[in-house]
């Protein structure tokens, strides 16, 4: 036992003293691989922290949304609509939402305005996201003027603030009143953007999906299950156009590593054959070997993993605030809350660190049976 | 001290740290999430659906609401040219499938 | 003792490149003494020294090694023979790590990293502790007084220094059979009577030498006992007298 556990220490000692010795080589490997570890770790931790974060959020979605198509675009829905499917049995409530667009010319942001009688009570008055507040520098008693649909500037006196901890919702939100909202869009009476039903039971959603586009063969409802997979499915770290960089960064470090550790240069296969000669075996050699990969992975394994947890979640992931971010002008401020997902770990762990170890030592297999005497007679 | 046991010191820490990123995660999910769930509650008045990540593309402020029909639809893959497009794909159509 | 009975060595046998390196050699070489195996280039020294190192098993005939290899009891019959040329390659690596000593013409040393550490380089697999083993290296490196070099690296050395690490590393696992060939191919005059000197020190503290050699000062030194004279792969005299 004593003497396995030393030999493992000996020949890890020799490895080490042998990656020292190409220095910057090793160094550069190491560090490349640390970084494609590091952006693969950052992805799977903020896309499986956005979709938990997501799915707590949605809890509080309507059950379901209905929407007016004309001519395969999303339209008005007049709300005797709302009328008839609050009519469908099952269905407990339906509330005609007022939501649209505002682009601010101001900074060049684009505004949620939301239209809601129950925040705002006040004509004049709005609630709004923070980051609204931070970027247009107002706080409550501020007047925010809109530019209606009719060029006439709509005052909106501040009458609360978001708090920062709602900005993963609300960052970009104006909430208004219905009359406040109908005159900045110059809206037509009787109209909504879209109605949100609520059901008794959740069960009978589907029925109830279908009884409405029966009745409305011109609507689309959007069930609260699909709004949830949407998420699942929308941050998926496989996906997007980090897929595309991502797998161009890994399949440029597949080829370095692969040219690193199976081109077997002939002064390695001369050290080989060095070792064989003054007594060592081959389970000796590939040991050795199995250490090399080892020290290189398990350490941009670890580290990149770590670093990542650091990027993520104390960090804010500001790597990917800035593809998210993109060019809008409005974004929230928000902490992860943190996930570790063991099962992603693991598959990252054996996508990068075993191919790595066994690419080190597969190439040595042939150098390390060769007959000890090879060494003598070079 | 020998490299060995220095390296093995070292993957020691490492390993530390990596075994205390569930231990950190559940701990500050706690705190965390108390609060998600107080700003979600405060506005559920106003029914929201979707999460403020982006704001420069209806698909990407909107994704569950998104007129996925439309003709032209970018796509990530299209190479799009909305930089949030990169990390937020368009909702996929599930409706086919019921 | 080694007992080599009837050694035969054919490489690509069967083609018509076919040779002979090792042709019927039988031979006893005595322990605590300085066998020399002489002759020109192609004659089958090397060849019979790596047989006898147990590095490549001969083609047909038996090797024995007389109370030598303390390494594997179990092996052993119950006059402390070991026949090598049967045994699977596991044993032979134990064996020949505890048992033999090599000393290359090329020196083989690894660049890049300490002499001290290239003479430690053998006893790595061993299991031994690091402080023992480190301890063998540094008093045997004071022996050969290359001491100060301890922490160089090996490009730096010159071809004497070189060699006497060579040495330093042959004996790192204590072995009782110290096999060389060709020693003092690349050393001038001067080192190679420097070279004999540490033969002779060897040899008085008992261990076993074979030495491969065709360089007169090697084979004409007073303190070599056996001559072994060979020719295309045969033994053509040997005997203590010169």
């Amino acid at each position: 036992m004593k003497t396995t556990l030393e030999r493992h220490l000996n020949i890890l000692d020799f490895t080490l003293a042998s990656l020292l010795r190409r220095k910057g080589k090793n160094l550069s490997l190491l560090t490349i691989y640390l970084l494609v570890i590091f952006m693969l770790a950052s992805l799977v931790f903020f896309v499986t922290a956005l979709k938990r974060e997501a799915a707590i959020i949605l809890e509080d979605a309507p059950d379901m949304v209905v929407q007016r198509l004309v001519a395969g675009r999303q339209d008005l829905v007049p709300t005797k609509y709302a009328e008839a499917i609050a009519s469908i049995r099952g269905v407990s409530k339906v509330r005609p939402r007022l939501w649209g667009y505002y682009y601010d010319g101001l900074n060049g942001a684009n505004y949620t305005i939301v239209a809601d009688d129950d925040s705002v009570t006040e004509p004049e008055s709005a609630m709004i996201g923070s980051a609204i507040a931070r970027s247009r520098k107002v706080t409550v008693g501020d007047l925010l003027p809109l530019i209606s649909y009719e060029k006439v500037p709509l005052m909106l006196q501040i009458s609360s603030i978001l708090p920062a901890g709602s900005d993963l919702m609300a960052a970009d939100l104006i909430v208004i009143s219905s009359e406040d909202f109908q005159t900045l869009f110059n809206f037509p009476a009787g109209q909504a953007t879209d109605l949100a039903v609520t059901v008794r039971n959740p069960k009978e959603l589907t029925t109830i999906a279908s009884k409405i586009a029966q009745l409305f063969p011109d609507s689309r409802p959007i069930l609260k299950s699909e709004i949830l997979r949407t998420y699942q499915a929308v941050f998926d770290w496989r996906g997007g156009m980090t897929v595309i960089l991502l797998s161009s960064a890994l399949i440029s470090f597949i080829i370095f590593a692969w040219d690193k550790a199976t081109g077997l240069s002939a002064e390695e296969r001369k050290e080989i054959g060095i070792l064989k000669s003054i007594g060592w075996s081959t389970p000796d050699v590939l040991l050795l070997k199995f250490w090399e990969g080892v020290v290189i992975s398990l350490t941009a394994f670890l580290l990149g993993v770590v670093l990542a947890y650091g990027h993520v979640f104390f960090l804010s992931a500001p790597l990917f605030a800035q593809a998210l971010k993109g060019w809008s002008v409005i974004y929230p401020s928000f902490r992860l809350s943190p996930v570790v997902d063991g099962y992603q770990l693991a598959v990252l762990f054996f996508l990068t660190v075993v191919p790595y170890t066994t690419a080190t030592i597969i190439p040595c297999w042939r150098a390390a049976t060769a007959d000890p005497d090879t060494a003598m007679r070079s | 001290m020998r490299r060995s046991i220095q390296f093995l010191l070292f993957t020691a820490v490492n390993l530390t740290l990596f075994t205390l990123l569930p231990l950190h995660a559940s701990h500050s999910r706690r705190i965390n999430d108390a609060e998600l769930k107080v700003q979600a509650a405060r506005l559920r008045g106003l029914q929201l659906t979707d999460l403020c990540l982006s704001s420069e593309a209806r698909y990407t402020r909107h994704p569950a609401l998104a007129d996925r029909h439309a003709a032209f639809q970018e796509h990530p893959l299209a190479l799009e040219h909305f930089p949030s497009g990169s990390l937020i794909l368009p909702s996929i159509p599930q409706r086919e499938s019921r | 003792m080694i007992e080599l009975a009837s050694i035969t060595k054919s490489f690509n046998s069967g083609r018509p490149n076919q040779f002979t390196a090792v042709d019927n050699v039988s031979l006893m070489i005595e322990p605590q003494k300085v066998t020399v195996l002489k002759g020109p280039s192609g004659s089958g020294k090397t060849s019979l020294l790596t047989m006898i190192g147990c590095m490549a098993r001969p083609t047909s005939g038996r090797i024995f090694l007389h109370g030598i290899a303390s390494a594997l009891p179990s092996q052993q019959d119950q006059a402390g023979s070991l026949e090598i040329t049967s045994l699977p390659e596991r044993f032979l690596n134990d064996i020949r790590r505890v048992t033999f000593g090599f000393i290359f013409q090329q020196f083989n040393l690894i660049k890049g990293i300490s002499v001290l550490e290239n003479v430690m380089l053998p006893a790595y697999p061993t299991g031994e502790s690091r402080a023992d083993f480190r301890g063998r290296a540094e008093e045997l490196l004071e022996m050969f007084s290359i001491g100060r070099h301890a922490g160089q690296r090996v490009e730096l050395l010159s071809g004497g220094e070189l060699q006497r690490v060579a040495i330093a590393r042959a004996l790192i696992n204590n072995p009782s059979i110290i096999i060389a060939d060709e020693p003092t191919a690349h050393l001038d005059s001067k080192l190679s009577y420097e070279f004999m000197e540490i033969v002779g020190k060897l040899k008085e503290a008992g261990k076993t030498i074979i030495i491969a050699s065709h360089d007169p000062i090697v084979y004409d030194a007073p303190l070599v006992d056996v001559l072994v004279d060979m020719r295309d792969g045969a033994i053509v005299s040997s005997g203590r007298d010169r």
